[in-house]
């Protein structure tokens, strides 16, 4: 009896345990019944985008633009954006527009070069506007972009001749061909046009509502070879303000108008009280670096920015600090050690802002501003850049 | 009222020029100058052997200071200053050659970058080689003095694709164009 009773034991104790190893595989920690009901395939949709989502392309490789929600860390969707393509949102939150180009072979026969509008819920193509070229590069936020009503959409083009293609989206059409000598990194300018930054150090400006394009520049006001501006600046409608960060760390903020003007610029070394960085080599500071490498944040008009030790020329290195600078006080308020060494780095509009960063370890992080502790990390997930939806 | 005409002014100065001068004329006058020419201070020669450049380490660039002649199939090669891509030298093509059916783009952007041999600097055409898939071995990113967009000629992110018959990026070459 005792054998016999030790026995039985032993297999209740087996199925027990076999139970809670399989019990642990399922999904749901209850013992929930699994489904065999007959199905169909069905299709998820998006519902309307919210402050915490973020939008991460996906690198030089892989192709598409991931939707996250930081609030959660989920993947919610991917918009297709193949590689060398610029993603640009629709103000009204409508649609997702891709600027793009193919060839008929592949990668050769006739080449077509053309703006891909899906529908922001469904992700569907609901249109596709031809245009006349467009650089291909990659990573930069600001060679396609859309005015605030969402009417224009301006694509900067180089043939290496440089112009922007204007994009009427209401009759999804392309317009015309701008000529932009000498200059790239389109800002928008609402009721003139759109701004750019130029070779000789100034910023200017295209008013595209006569019938002809007019051209007016500022003076110079940053060393365009030698202290270059981040192709990727920031823009702030709110304000109508552009904000500029150059390789040595000056900041320049312009104010956007028929006739911008430029408020003397400061150091971010300065503001967070040590040395200035200069352009000589062995000067080891803290420099601005990466693709992407600062993020504003409307609400508060603070910039965060990704900072390295280093020499100068060393632009494009991932960031081993988040700079958080209070723009209107012109002080680095806060230090942020970061992982990952991230050469991308954006900033939710939310009130409560979540910083997002991407790097080299192709690992996008969700981190929150006050600690500096990452909420999410979410593996594989691309080196971007980064997008947010502005307010 | 008779029109302005260039073609016909320039053909006018020159008839008188050459009625007025013989080759050997030419040739004495200009073995003339040959030998009086050290008699001149060359001015300008003079101060641009004065604004040479300094070399010496303290004004070299990281990049510059840990540079080698060796081998080109690594980043530190002392062409790659500004490079950003795959080597060819890893991708089956040479420091000037693209690899086996790839095309060499007329354009490119360019670098400026020092022989540790010499201590001179050299200009540097990053012609990529195009119309392969990437090639994806032996990435680079050096950035000595490399800017953004708005000067392209000295932006290595751009697919330097420009005239040939396909704009897919596969290599980029550092081909030496001359002393800078």
């Amino acid at each position: 009896m005792k054998s016999a009773a030790k026995a039985k034991l032993s297999a209740a104790l087996t199925a027990l345990a076999l139970g809670s190893a399989l019990g642990s595989l399922t999904a749901s920690p209850v013992m929930a019944k699994a489904s065999v009901e007959p199905e169909e395939s069905d299709v998820n949709t998006l519902p309307a985008a919210t402050k915490s989502w973020f939008f991460v392309q996906r690198g030089f490789v892989l192709s598409g633009t991931s939707i996250y929600d930081s609030a959660t860390g989920k993947l919610l969707g991917q918009v297709e954006t193949p590689i060398l393509s610029d993603m640009a949102l629709d103000p009204l939150g409508k649609a997702y527009y891709v600027s793009q180009s193919i060839w008929t072979k592949g990668s050769r026969g006739t080449r077509q070069d053309y703006i891909t509008i899906y529908d922001s819920t469904a992700l569907k193509v609901q249109a596709d506007i031809d245009m006349p070229g467009r650089l291909l590069v990659g990573g930069r936020k600001n060679n396609f972009i859309v005015s605030e009503d969402g009417k224009w959409g301006f694509v900067y083009n180089f043939s290496p001749a440089s112009s922007v293609n204007l994009i009427d989206f209401t009759k999804r059409k392309f317009v015309k061909t701008i000529e932009l000598p000498g200059c790239a990194d389109l800002i928008p300018n609402p009721g003139v046009g759109f701004s750019a930054l130029c070779s000789d150090g100034s910023m200017a400006t295209v008013s595209v509502m006569g019938a002809k394009p007019a051209i007016t520049h500022t003076a110079p006001f940053f060393e365009a070879t030698n202290d270059p501006v981040f192709d990727n600046l920031a823009y702030d409608k709110g304000r109508k303000q552009a904000v500029m960060m150059t390789y040595t760390g000056l900041i320049h903020i312009a104010s956007i108008s028929a006739t911008p003007t430029i408020a003397p610029a400061f150091s971010i070394q300065e503001a967070a009280g040590i040395r200035k960085g200069e352009t000589k080599p062995l000067e080891v500071n803290w420099y601005p670096g990466g693709g992407q490498p600062m993020a504003l944040h409307r609400p508060s008009g603070h910039l965060f920015v990704l900072m390295h030790k280093g020499e100068y020329w060393t632009h494009k290195e991932g960031g081993e600090e988040v700079w958080e600078v209070d723009l209107a006080a012109r002080k680095v308020v806060k230090r942020l050690m970061v992982e990952g060494k991230p050469r991308s780095i954006e900033v939710t509009q939310e009130a409560s802002p979540r910083i997002i960063t991407a790097g080299e370890d192709e690992a996008v992080r969700v981190i929150d501003p006050a600690t500096g502790n990452a909420t999410y990390t979410i593996e594989h997930a691309g080196g971007g850049p980064i997008t947010v939806i502005e307010p | 009222m008779k029109k302005f005409d260039p073609d016909a002014l320039g053909e006018k100065m020159l008839r008188r020029f050459a009625g007025g001068t013989s080759r050997r004329g030419m040739l004495a006058r200009f073995g003339a100058a040959l030998v009086a020419a050290p008699v001149f201070p060359l001015l300008p020669v003079s101060r641009a052997e004065a604004a040479k450049p300094d070399r010496s380490p303290e004004t070299k660039t990281l990049f510059a200071r840990t540079a080698q002649t060796a081998d080109d199939t690594k980043c530190n090669y002392w062409r790659y200053c500004a490079i950003d891509g795959s080597l060819c030298t890893c991708c089956g093509g040479g420091v000037h050659t693209c690899p086996p059916g790839a095309e060499p783009s007329p354009v490119s952007w360019v670098g400026t970058c020092i022989n540790p041999e010499d201590g001179k600097a050299y200009l540097i055409a990053y012609r990529d080689c195009c119309g392969k898939a990437y090639c994806a071995k032996c990435d680079c990113n050096n950035t000595d003095r490399e800017t953004q967009l708005y000067t392209p000629q000295l932006n290595n992110d751009i697919i330097w694709c420009f005239g040939t018959t396909s704009m897919e990026y596969h290599c980029s070459t550092a081909v030496l164009v001359g002393a800078a």
